[in-house]
């Protein structure tokens, strides 16, 4: 994938974030498609090239809600991180592995916003992990599930093109 | 340097993260409200095209919601009206039993304001509709809310409208709800007094006026004003009313003349205030 699609890629899906998800909410639980983006992106990178997607990615996000500018920049940092690091190379090439991985990276990305957004007060995190945060966690991994089957369909040009951007 | 080249070469990795968590943190931390601002900035620059597009299909909806409420409300009112129909036919029936005058009903002409007076105390504007209209010297003037005041010069194609706020202007009006009868004068902006009120009678905060049709001048029934305060006269003998005005007389743009409701070439009454010198002339 070339660097110019890539961030027209990145565009899109945050316009679709900001502007369809909502709509898309069921029992108030909608999907966080930048992070199913994430992970399409990061995986079989380095994790400096994680690192930095995962960055502006989390960033783009962020100036779609500018209430906490930086938030989703650090979770998804650390989330493109742990894909690089601990996931690429080991996940079989199956897309009900790489969808479990999206649903355990919104899970994760759900601990990180909630503590930021609470403060750091435990009770308020547990409250809201359990209440909208698995949901939402499932709601993407699903969504995950739909974008990895229509990917299959372009292998060579979008998900293993090799190319660094 | 080997600081640097053990940061940069050996932990790459780690060091970008640390950089990017740093930087997040800085983000996160900043209590500048520009920083939030800028970025809000940016973001609707980026939303705007999208935002109107997306707005654009959410007001189709919207707007078929709304159409489908009208649709169902104009149902509910054609029903309404039908029936309230029978029971006016039902009244006149009635009432011609018991010898009383049959009732009519209004019509509206609709016009616009083509002028304003100048003159702070003697407020009027002149509408769009004259002689080839219709229109004859007497006629009351109502807006969405209620009315506004009354024809008092009629040409061609225009009319003059002597407003309610106006010194030279009173109106007989009627408690909606306990049918006490006073004077309506002006006395500053959309505030009006009602006088002639004794400290027995039964008027409150919140009470409509509307117009009585006593001096068969100005049709009965026409909203008037709201009363917002009672309160004692001095002399202890009345009470002091303060009523606003139901329409805000400085920003009038389209009006109804009163047409209907009066059989108006035999009523000589309109006929002889035609010939009356207009006061504020």
């Amino acid at each position: 994938m070339t660097l110019i699609r890539a961030i027209v890629a990145a565009f899109v899906v945050f316009i679709l974030q900001v502007t369809v998800v909502h709509r898309m909410s069921v029992v108030g639980a909608r999907p966080d498609l930048m992070l199913v983006l994430l992970v399409v992106f990061v995986l079989d990178r380095n994790p400096v090239m994680a690192i930095i997607i995962g960055f502006s990615l989390g960033f783009l996000q962020d100036l779609g809600n500018a209430s906490f500018l930086g938030m989703n920049a650090l979770a998804k940092s650390l989330i493109g991180y742990g894909i690089a690091r601990y996931a690429s190379g080991f996940l079989p090439e199956n897309i009900f592995f790489k969808s479990l991985l999206i649903l355990v990276a919104s899970l994760v990305s759900s601990i990180i916003v909630l503590n930021i957004m609470s403060t750091f007060n435990p009770l308020t995190v547990l409250v809201s992990f359990f209440r909208h945060s698995i949901l939402s966690a499932v709601y993407s991994a699903l969504v995950g599930v739909v974008v990895f089957l229509i990917l299959k369909l372009f292998p060579r040009r979008v998900v293993r093109s090799g190319g660094r951007y | 340097m080997q600081i640097i080249s053990f940061l940069f070469e050996k932990h790459l990795d780690k060091t970008v993260l640390v950089i990017a968590v740093i930087l997040s943190i800085l983000m996160l931390s900043a209590d500048d409200d520009s920083q939030i601002n800028s970025a809000r900035a940016i973001s609707s620059f980026l939303l705007y095209p999208v935002d109107r597009a997306s707005s654009y299909f959410s007001d189709m909806e919207q707007l078929k919601e709304e159409n489908l409420r009208l649709r169902e409300l104009a149902a509910t009112l054609h029903h309404e009206r039908e029936r309230l129909t029978q029971f006016r036919e039902e009244r006149n029936r009635l009432r011609q039993l018991l010898g009383f005058r049959k009732d009519s009903f209004f019509e509206f002409i609709p016009c616009e304001v083509t002028a304003r007076s100048s003159n702070i105390f003697h407020h009027s504007v002149t509408v769009d509709r004259g002689k080839g209209s219709g229109i004859k010297v007497g006629m009351a003037v109502v807006g969405y809310r209620g009315l506004v005041g009354r024809v008092v010069q009629v040409f061609g194609s225009s009319s003059r409208v002597l407003l309610l706020n106006n010194k030279s202007m009173s109106v007989s009006c009627l408690d909606k709800r306990s049918r006490v009868v006073g004077m309506l004068n002006w006395e500053r902006g959309n505030l009006f007094r009602l006088d002639f009120i004794g400290r027995e009678e039964d008027v409150l905060q919140g009470d409509t006026l509307i117009t009585s049709g006593f001096g068969k001048i100005l049709p009965k029934g026409f909203p008037v004003g709201t009363v917002f305060q009672v309160a004692e006269e001095k002399t202890e003998l009345s009470m002091r009313v303060s009523v606003v005005c139901m329409t805000e007389l400085n920003t009038l743009e389209e009006l109804f003349i009163v047409v209907g409701g009066r059989d108006w070439d035999s009523e000589d009454i309109f006929n002889r205030l035609d010939i009356v010198k207009d006061p504020a002339r």
